[in-house]
């Protein structure tokens, strides 16, 4: 069976999507990423040729995420893509009438608009990570409880209060402060979920026209306090895909499927053995001008792969 | 007495020609670099733009050469630059160098303020001798600037990705050594013709992308991490809105072709902005408006508080003229790969706007 390998590596979590060659998914896997990129990218290829028929052949790679040109050169990837055209690309798959495609991730946000089946603008947040999946994460563990009963929580609220959602740090000491006040647990979690939703449409979807269908993706989209939230403030139709926390990986499947069969060519891949090699990472200050820029390298056996980070090319051309 | 300037992209190789034919004892610091930031941050008041940052950063580097009487351009009416000089030499003063700045007045006085400075500066050396000096300084500025464009059109189009770059840096050294008219000349030529002999895709059509905002973050690569170099890498060929040679013959010497081209921009922007709001505020809302129809996309760059280029961003989305921006905020605060990652979405957005626009 020919298949096609998306793999979307985020800041907190590692997602895996197989395509079959008709754009079916046949596997997908979700991961933490757990600050090991390199790892959870090897753990997950053991994992998907676990689970895959012997005979299915991987005619083609792509990367995606905020590590994808590290996750890249690992794998062999035939393409590496920004997650943001990887997402619309996956959400367009799925609902070609897709007009707003909301991207809730770990670390960051993105509004991608679309008109007629082509993006015509996008914004990702640049000044605060309030609204992400971390800060949720973190909020849920300083209540002892886990992010699926603070989903189910939130849901039991009767009236919410109002939480300061402008910053993470002013947020969290508002939400304390409610708490000694003595208001109830869902109340607070609900009003938590309706801070972010309206910090998230003030950042990043300011100035956005926001059309339906909206598209919600990523992994905060499992929680349905957020999603309730979004539905009331934006008071249209918020479609949470199935496979809503793997649509970037698919994106990427899809592109790299688009890709191969345009260019006819061979794939990259370095074959599942690569979950076996030991990879090292490590960096460097360049001294070679005043610039004295970081220099990340990654290595196997002392040989360099590949480097990154100077403001020149000098050492992306080193041997 | 020591000279000081401050840098702005290559500027320095022209002021260099200047102060050495005027045989003054000057330093140039070092060029924009990770020390140069960290120092102006520290000392910079709050809420200050990276264009004040950074040149306290080369000020504060330049004194500790030595340098005791700085050149800064302000001037009123363009924007908070025009106290820029009086803030830094108070920065330096609490530091401890007992250095004077001049403030070369751009603005207004147009030529007038730079050459009597330096004829001050100069200890009244004859204006024949200024303006010889003037003369070779501008001519290297040509040079830099005709190969730099040569660059844009070479570096998303070369087979060896980073042929162009390397030429360019040869050439800005080849540049800054010239020191006659005719090796001068022979740089310019040599190097245009190696950029011309670089082997190329011949098939691609590249994304044509203008580059526009305030000036010091668009002529300084350092504050705007490379970008032009990046889409140059993505494949797309860059038109940036202003050179450094024509902006200092525009604000010294109130070039003819520079003022038409101004008042184009503001004509164009008239429907939307009345009014010059300081900085590059008005000029950036024209090109929108008159490049709408020539250019795939247009790359907005504004350092992080600049109110001129924020009251443009926000003024953009309303024209009719309608062609999809990236605004870019320039600090120190800026991380690279968050902002490859928006570029690298926003050539694919313009690449799939081509295509659609090929199909109808």
């Amino acid at each position: 069976m020919e298949t096609y390998l998306g793999i979307d590596v985020g800041s907190v979590t590692t997602k895996f999507a197989v395509l079959d060659s008709k754009d079916k998914l046949v596997f997908h896997l979700y991961l933490p990423t757990q600050g090991k990129p390199i790892e959870m990218v090897q753990e997950g290829l053991k994992e998907v040729k676990k689970q895959l028929p012997k005979e299915v052949n991987i005619c083609g790679v792509a990367t995606t995420g905020s590590a994808r040109y590290l996750a890249g050169v690992i794998v062999g990837a035939d393409l590496v893509k920004n997650e943001i055209t990887s997402h619309a690309v996956g959400a367009l798959h799925y609902f070609p009438q897709a007009q707003t495609v909301v991207e809730i991730g770990g670390q960051d946000s993105k509004i991608i608009l679309i008109r007629d089946g082509i993006v015509t603008d996008f914004g990702m947040n640049t000044v605060c990570a309030a609204g992400t999946g971390s800060f949720l994460d973190h909020q849920a563990l300083r209540l002892n409880m886990n992010i699926e009963q603070f989903s189910q929580r939130s849901l039991e609220s009767t009236t919410p209060v109002r939480i300061a959602g402008r910053c993470t740090v002013f947020a969290e000491s508002d939400m304390i402060h409610k708490q000694q006040m003595g208001h109830r647990t869902e109340d607070i979690l609900y009003g938590l979920c309706q801070a972010l939703v309206r910090n998230y449409l003030n950042n990043v979807g300011l100035g956005k026209d926001i059309q339906p269908p909206v598209i919600f993706q990523g992994g905060v989209a499992f929680n349905q306090g957020i999603v309730k939230a979004l539905r009331e403030e934006l008071d249209t139709e918020v479609i949470v895909p199935p496979h809503h926390e793997v649509m970037g990986a698919i994106g990427a499947a899809l592109l790299v499927h688009e890709e191969m069969s345009a260019t006819q060519q061979e794939s990259q891949f370095k074959g599942f053995g690569i979950s076996e090699i030991k990879y090292r990472t490590s960096s460097f200050e360049c001294k070679a001008c005043p610039n004295l820029c970081e220099i990340a390298q990654l290595s196997i056996n002392g040989k360099a792969l590949a480097r990154w980070g100077g403001r020149c090319d000098m050492w992306e051309r080193a041997e | 007495m020591r000279i000081g300037v401050p840098h702005m992209g290559n500027l320095h190789i022209p002021l260099r020609a200047l102060l050495e034919r005027l045989e003054l004892d000057f330093v140039i610091p070092p060029v924009n670099n990770r020390r140069t930031l960290s120092l102006g941050v520290r000392y910079s008041p709050e809420g200050m733009c990276i264009p004040f940052k950074l040149t306290l950063g080369n000020l504060i580097e330049a004194a500790e050469l030595g340098a005791d009487t700085m050149l800064m351009p302000a001037g009123s009416g363009i924007c908070r630059l025009g106290y820029y000089a009086k803030t830094q030499e108070q920065v330096l003063h609490s530091l401890g160098y007992d250095a004077e700045i001049i403030s070369v007045g751009v603005s207004q006085r147009k030529l007038l303020g730079l050459l009597e400075a330096i004829k001050r500066l100069s200890n009244n050396a004859s204006w024949f001798k200024i303006i010889s000096a003037f003369r070779f300084g501008l001519a290297k500025l040509n040079v830099l600037d005709t190969i730099e464009r040569a660059v844009q059109k070479v570096r998303p189009v070369e087979r060896i990705k980073g042929t162009a770059n390397q030429l360019f840096a040869q050439a800005v050294s080849a540049t800054e050594q010239a020191d006659d008219y005719k090796s001068l000349k022979r740089v310019q030529k040599d190097y245009l013709e190696q950029l011309s002999l670089a082997e190329r895709d011949e098939s691609a059509e590249p994304l044509v992308v203008g580059i526009i905002g305030e000036f010091y973050v668009l002529l300084e690569p350092f504050s705007n991490m490379d970008v032009e170099k990046e889409l140059g890498r993505l494949g797309v060929e860059v038109r940036r809105s202003i050179f450094t040679s024509e902006w200092t013959k525009f604000s010294l010497f109130l070039n003819p072709l520079g003022v038409n081209e101004k008042d184009r921009l503001h004509k164009a922007a008239m429907p939307y902005l009345k009014r010059d709001i300081g900085g590059e505020g008005w000029e950036s809302v024209g090109e929108k408006v008159l490049h709408a129809k020539d250019y795939d996309g247009l790359v907005h760059l504004a350092p992080f508080t600049c109110m001129p280029e924020i009251v443009a961003q926000n003024i953009m989305p309303s024209t009719k003229e309608n062609i999809p921006v990236l605004t870019i905020l320039c600090d120190e605060q800026l991380g690279k790969p968050g902002m490859l990652t928006r570029l690298e979405a926003f050539v694919d957005l313009l690449k799939h706007r081509r295509r659609a626009r090929v199909k109808v």
